[in-house]
């Protein structure tokens, strides 16, 4: 891991793949940095625009962009992340779903000017593809093929607009090491199943990263306000705006393993050969291409 | 050189802008004309973006492989084409970023919507790209409504929108909703998948004046939600409408805009459409709009 960072580099990119503890992530900033005892509503995290918000980039271009191409639009991201990078005089949180790419002319998306650093999520595939099956409201097959797709983008259809940008999301492989790999930028991983065990020491660790408050009762506070019960109880009184429109809900159980009473032999055996490597690396494999089911700390 | 006629005004161009109808007037109000452009930018700008530049009565102006543009005095668009821009792309942004810069260096109110007739005035469909503005404006002018703007409704001192030109863009699915054939349709640019769509019957080419607005959005949930918008609270959604609101602080107009929109928030209405993101339900939307305008006249 190598940091190459410049003064106007503000901005803190909170990346993953769809249902890796992004929005988890996000409550529990937005709780950190709010001082009223309640809980912060879920519809007001207020952590910062997605990279991929329309009306951000467009604020920075300062022209229309709703009749140019995917293409020609991310062309233009990398020179409106740094001006939206030097507005801020203090760090911004930004959720990303795009995987960290690089464009026709070689500049990365994501430019390391404006990047003061990644904290990427990862969560163990076997898991997310349920919960992604959800969320798009598919069956686990083609949640599946999704996380598989080389070519898997968020918002890509040419024949209309779409609220957000164009998002390559690639498969969930090549979204993963595009991330965890990806040169010069400061980044820390972190684990979904490591947020769950070890509450307390992995949030520290990134509320540390981030330049958050990370002292223990802070963190334990705001730990207690976007528990999962807490997040769905709020979601049950009044829809989650995030929410896909096919979904039943948004917070839905939040386990770690719940593919066990879910996938079935075949589709974990797909699973595994699509991501055995990334698998391997990050802990959800052991040495004889079993799925691991208990977890301890990784570093 | 071309005149032309849009917003209520007299266009005398260097550059041809097909959807806009000529015009036999001899006096330009407003001139466009192929130049140079200072790549820098302007001399003492008030606020400095990062393709864009402001003072008072300026804008400057560069959109990345398609051209250069200075905008002054509400009368004047100097374009410096990039090397390989295409004619339709700089068409675009004349008809787009640089006339509501005139628009607004001329001291109109410019929402960035779509107008259509009713009655003896106009309601405009206002909101950000993608929300449905042109869409429902086409759906209604299926259903015998005449079109009087697309994207930019200009109102004058006189609390009219002018008349734009007869065209609406539409993107290749909305066409395909609507069952417009786009076969017979040109795109706007060969980049991307919309279309000129011209309005050849129904576009209405008279000042009208503006009745209401509808804000539109869209929600996760199923239902149709109409929230009228009373006093003061009309206020920021006509603010976050206006077409280009960052143009506005840098040309110092903002004093004046805060002014225009106060009076226009007293003599309209304002409602909010919330509509559900899954599937437009487009006649629905039509049927409810249409029986929401026969009851506010009702009430008037």
């Amino acid at each position: 891991m190598s940091s190459i960072t410049t003064p106007q580099a503000n901005i803190y990119w909170l990346a993953s793949y769809p249902k890796s503890g992004n929005t988890w992530t996000r409550a529990f900033i937005a709780n950190l940095l709010h001082e009223e005892p309640e809980p912060v509503d879920i519809n007001e995290f207020h952590t910062g625009a997605i990279a991929s918000g329309r009306e951000w980039v467009e604020a920075a271009l300062d022209f229309d962009i709703n009749e140019l191409s995917h293409d020609e639009i991310d062309l233009l991201r990398p020179a409106a992340y740094r001006w939206l990078s030097q507005q801020l005089e203090t760090p911004g949180y930004h959720k990303i779903h795009d995987a960290y790419t690089y464009l026709a002319n070689d500049e990365p998306l994501i430019p390391i000017e404006a990047t003061k650093g990644a904290l990427y999520l990862v969560r163990n595939p076997l898991d997310v593809v349920v919960s992604f099956a959800h969320h798009n409201h598919c069956t686990i097959d083609k949640a599946i093929e999704n996380m598989g797709n080389s070519k898997f983008a968020f918002c890509s259809g040419p024949k209309r607009i779409h609220n957000q940008l164009r998002q390559w999301l690639l498969s969930w492989s090549e979204h993963v090491i595009s991330w965890a790999d990806a040169p010069d930028i400061n980044t820390l991983v972190i684990r979904y199943e490591d947020m769950k065990n070890t509450p307390i020491e992995t949030f520290t660790h990134m509320a540390t990263f981030l330049e958050l408050p990370n002292d223990i009762d802070t963190v334990t506070a705001a730990l207690e306000h976007c528990k999962i019960e807490k997040l769905q109880a709020q979601e049950a009184e009044k829809p989650f705006k995030e929410k896909s429109a096919k979904a039943e809900s948004f917070f839905r159980k939040g386990q770690v393993g719940d593919w066990q009473n879910t996938l079935t032999d075949e589709q974990i055996k797909l699973l595994i050969n699509d991501h055995r490597d990334l698998m391997q690396r990050f802990g959800y494999l052991d040495n004889h291409d079993q799925p691991i089911t208990t977890y301890s700390t990784q570093e | 050189m071309q005149m032309y006629t849009a917003f209520g005004l007299s266009i005398n161009s260097e550059i041809e802008l097909p959807p806009l109808l000529n015009s036999d007037t001899q006096q330009a109000d407003i001139q466009i004309i192929i130049g140079k452009v200072n790549k820098n930018g302007l001399d003492t700008p008030a606020k400095k973006g990062l393709f864009s530049q402001l003072a008072a009565n300026e804008l400057w102006l560069h959109v990345p492989n398609i051209a250069w543009f200075y905008v002054t005095d509400g009368n004047k668009i100097v374009v410096e084409s990039e090397a390989n821009a295409d004619a339709q792309s700089i068409r675009l942004y004349l008809l787009g970023s640089c006339l509501g810069a005139i628009m607004h260096q001329r001291n109109r109110l410019v929402i960035h919507g779509n107008a259509i007739r009713v009655g003896d005035g106009c309601i405009v469909f206002a909101g950000n790209s993608g929300n449905g503005k042109s869409t429902l404006a086409a759906a209604f002018h299926q259903r015998g409504y005449d079109i009087l703007a697309d994207d930019l409704a200009v109102i004058d001192e006189q609390w009219n929108v002018q008349p734009s030109y007869p065209q609406i863009k539409l993107w290749h699915d909305t066409a395909k909703k609507l069952d417009i054939d786009i076969k017979g349709l040109k795109r706007i640019r060969f980049q991307v998948d919309k279309y000129a769509y011209p309005i050849k019957k129904g576009f209405y080419n008279k000042p009208l004046p503006i009745k209401a607005i509808y804000l539109l959005n869209n929600h996760n949930q199923d239902e149709f939600l109409f929230e009228p918008i009373k006093g003061v609270d009309k206020f920021n959604p006509l603010r976050n409408n206006t077409y280009r609101i960052n143009y506005l602080d840098g040309l110092g107009l903002k004093k004046q805009h805060f002014k225009l929109s106060s009076q226009l928030a007293n003599k309209i209405d304002v409602t909010r459409i919330t509509r559900p993101n899954d599937g437009f339900q487009l006649d629905k939307l039509v049927d409810l709009i249409e029986a929401d305008l026969a009851k506010n006249e009702g009430n008037a």
